[in-house]
């Protein structure tokens, strides 16, 4: 079967279904496809301009399969690069982050400004160089767009895209809710953790912005909860919102378009939730039903294809660097309001290490169940994943009057996070762009 | 036997029991080593070469005040509800180069090196790091009033709970 019919039959949207072909998980073709369509050719998340903010500061990560380094020029400007000597690739940038004037080679000893241009090549002057190579020829290739919206650092190795804002949607209504937070916006907060998971990046994708799973994988982090708080006296911020996690919240679902998603859960308690002692002051500058939005709701956030920004017990920035089909590397990172007072700080890290990591109580639990999704999959005598609860009750664009309140049109929502109609919008996108990308 | 031996005895008695504990899997009896304030302290890696310093300010992979804390843990591993914890990973930890640190007084200390291979649905993974300890006498016996655990691998494959490290 030809490629563009292959992935055609891969989302089987016959009779009132909506189902995905569990092979989508784990085909070699459909992965170096996506890598090439999605992750090297379009925007995708690199990173937080609080974690390049001095001149000379560097990070450096990937953009799909290839290493890449952004830096912050002297100018205030950002540069992007790939991160690999001009003259024989060895990588330029061995550390995860620092500040540097220069990047010099540690292999011959060429050396690049911030700009990306050569500015030495050792001992040029005997090199015996051909007029055709001088320094000028020797730049560092630069990441073709680097662009950020509200702090978050968006790129693509492609320059053939649209206006990031453009390609946001919808979604630039949830990051404002958090980069609103504070007048001095976010940072990122020092550290890490990065854990391999043996499961395809789009089952990640999926389940950070599953409502559905939450009342029952999480049932237990509820428990355990529910118990510390009846024997231990705790207060104020110490205490742990459950609300969503016992599934008695109103809740929500959205399909932002272009492959982003969204759900979000009534907060039970938001006086349990760091940002509640600057309510006063959140009021003072914006809407009660803004309010409502940023502070009573927690909302997960997925920007199409490798970054989560959530902010629901605690505010993480996530990201997916897939490696092969059945494996991805994700990093979590804390991200908080720039100024939030020291026990909002503590409360707020205290959450996110109770949820948010792999040595925690929910997320090593929702990676577990991403890993049994995957090698499940290889059940291939059952072919489909089904994604048909919601379907009934569909609201597209101006009929989600909530959305409306903070300037939200989507391309659909549901009123209730339990319903799994936001996939549809994943994987329509996937499928018209990879049906696209085979004939191209 | 000097008092200086006397003491590494203890220390490494109490080390070694740990571990057993742990591998064991006999939580009740593990969360006894404890005292009812103790801090049990995993600090995140926040660049190449360094740790969380502070803990309250900062990330870390664990961080658990008080022995209540450490029996939610259990609490959560016990309940089989944890999608993470079933089936669970057998574990062996082998702790050595135990070393006292201001081994004097109320405020007995020591520093070791750990490495446990576990064994779950992952196949085997082993990890490695160090301990630091504070201990408290109490009623005669020797307790853990902190346990900091540096673990130098940073990019994790499957759950990393109390009993993993």
């Amino acid at each position: 079967m030809v490629m563009s019919d292959r992935i055609a039959a891969m989302i089987d949207e016959r009779e009132g279904r909506f189902r995905v072909d569990r092979a989508i998980y784990s085909d070699p073709d459909i992965f170096e496809s996506e890598m090439d369509l999605f992750f090297e050719g379009g925007w995708v998340f690199l990173a937080h301009e609080s974690q390049i903010r001095n001149s000379g500061d560097y990070f450096s990560t990937r953009i799909g399969r290839q290493p890449v380094f952004l830096v912050r020029k002297k100018d205030g400007g950002i540069g992007g690069f790939i991160n690999a000597c001009a003259h024989r690739a060895a990588t330029l940038v061995p550390l995860e982050h620092g500040r540097a004037n220069l990047f010099t080679c540690r292999f011959h000893g060429w050396a690049f400004n911030h700009d990306g241009h050569c500015v030495k090549i050792k001992n040029e002057e005997t090199g015996a160089y051909t007029d055709m190579a001088g320094k000028d020829q020797f730049g560092l290739t630069p990441i073709a767009r680097v662009d950020s919206y509200r702090g978050f650092i968006f790129a693509s190795l492609k320059a053939d895209v649209p206006a990031l804002k453009d390609w946001l949607a919808g979604t630039t209504s949830w990051i404002d809710l958090l980069a609103d937070q504070s007048p001095q916006g976010l940072e990122v907060i020092p550290g890490s953790s990065t854990y391999t998971v043996y499961g395809n990046w789009k089952l990640q994708a999926e389940n950070g912005v599953d409502g559905y799973h939450v009342s029952t994988v999480h049932r237990v982090f509820a428990a355990t909860v529910a118990q510390r708080e009846a024997k231990a006296n705790l207060g104020g911020l110490q205490r742990t919102e459950s609300g969503r996690m016992l599934g008695n919240v109103d809740s929500g679902s959205y399909d932002f378009g272009n492959g982003h998603l969204g759900i979000w859960a009534k907060r039970a308690d938001p006086t349990k939730h760091p940002l509640w002692p600057q309510k006063e002051r959140l009021e003072k500058s914006f809407p009660p039903e803004r309010i409502e939005w940023m502070l009573n709701r927690g909302r997960n956030l997925f920007v199409f294809p490798n970054a989560f920004i959530m902010d629901n017990p605690s505010s993480q920035i996530r990201t997916l660097n897939p490696i092969a089909p059945g494996v991805c590397e994700i990093t979590v990172r804390c991200i908080a309001p720039v100024g939030e007072p020291a026990e909002a700080r503590a409360a707020r890290l205290r959450k996110f290490e109770d949820f948010y990591l792999t040595t925690g109580m929910a997320s090593s639990d929702d990676l577990a169940a991403l890993e049994a999704t995957h090698s499940g999959g290889f059940g291939r005598a059952a072919r489909w994943n089904d994604f048909a609860r919601g379907m009934g009750a569909i609201r597209h664009g101006a009929e989600d009057t909530d959305g409306a309140k903070i300037g939200l049109v989507p391309n659909t929502m549901n009123a209730n996070w339990d319903h799994e109609a936001l996939y549809h919008g994943f994987y329509r996108f996937w499928k018209e762009r990879m049906i696209e990308g085979s004939r191209s | 036997m000097s008092a200086d031996t006397a003491l590494r005895n203890r220390v490494e008695d109490l080390l070694f029991r740990e571990a057993a504990l742990l591998d064991e899997k006999k939580w009740q009896a593990w969360l006894q080593l404890y005292v009812e304030d103790a801090v049990f302290w995993m600090p995140a890696w926040t660049s190449e070469y360094e740790l969380t310093v502070d803990p309250e300010l900062g990330l870390n992979l664990l961080y658990l005040k008080g022995r209540a804390s450490l029996e939610d843990r259990v609490f959560r591993i016990e309940s089989g509800d944890s999608f993470a914890s079933v089936p669970m990973a057998r574990t062996t930890h082998l702790v050595g180069t135990v070393m006292l640190i201001d081994g004097n007084g109320a405020d007995i200390g020591a520093r070791a090196s750990w490495i446990v291979h576990s064994y779950g649905i992952h196949g085997g993974i082993t990890r490695s790091g160090s301990y630091e300890y504070r201990f408290r006498e109490e009623a005669g016996d020797l307790r853990i009033a902190v346990k900091k655990i540096i673990m130098i691998d940073d990019k994790l494959v499957g759950p990393v709970d109390i009993f993993h490290v």
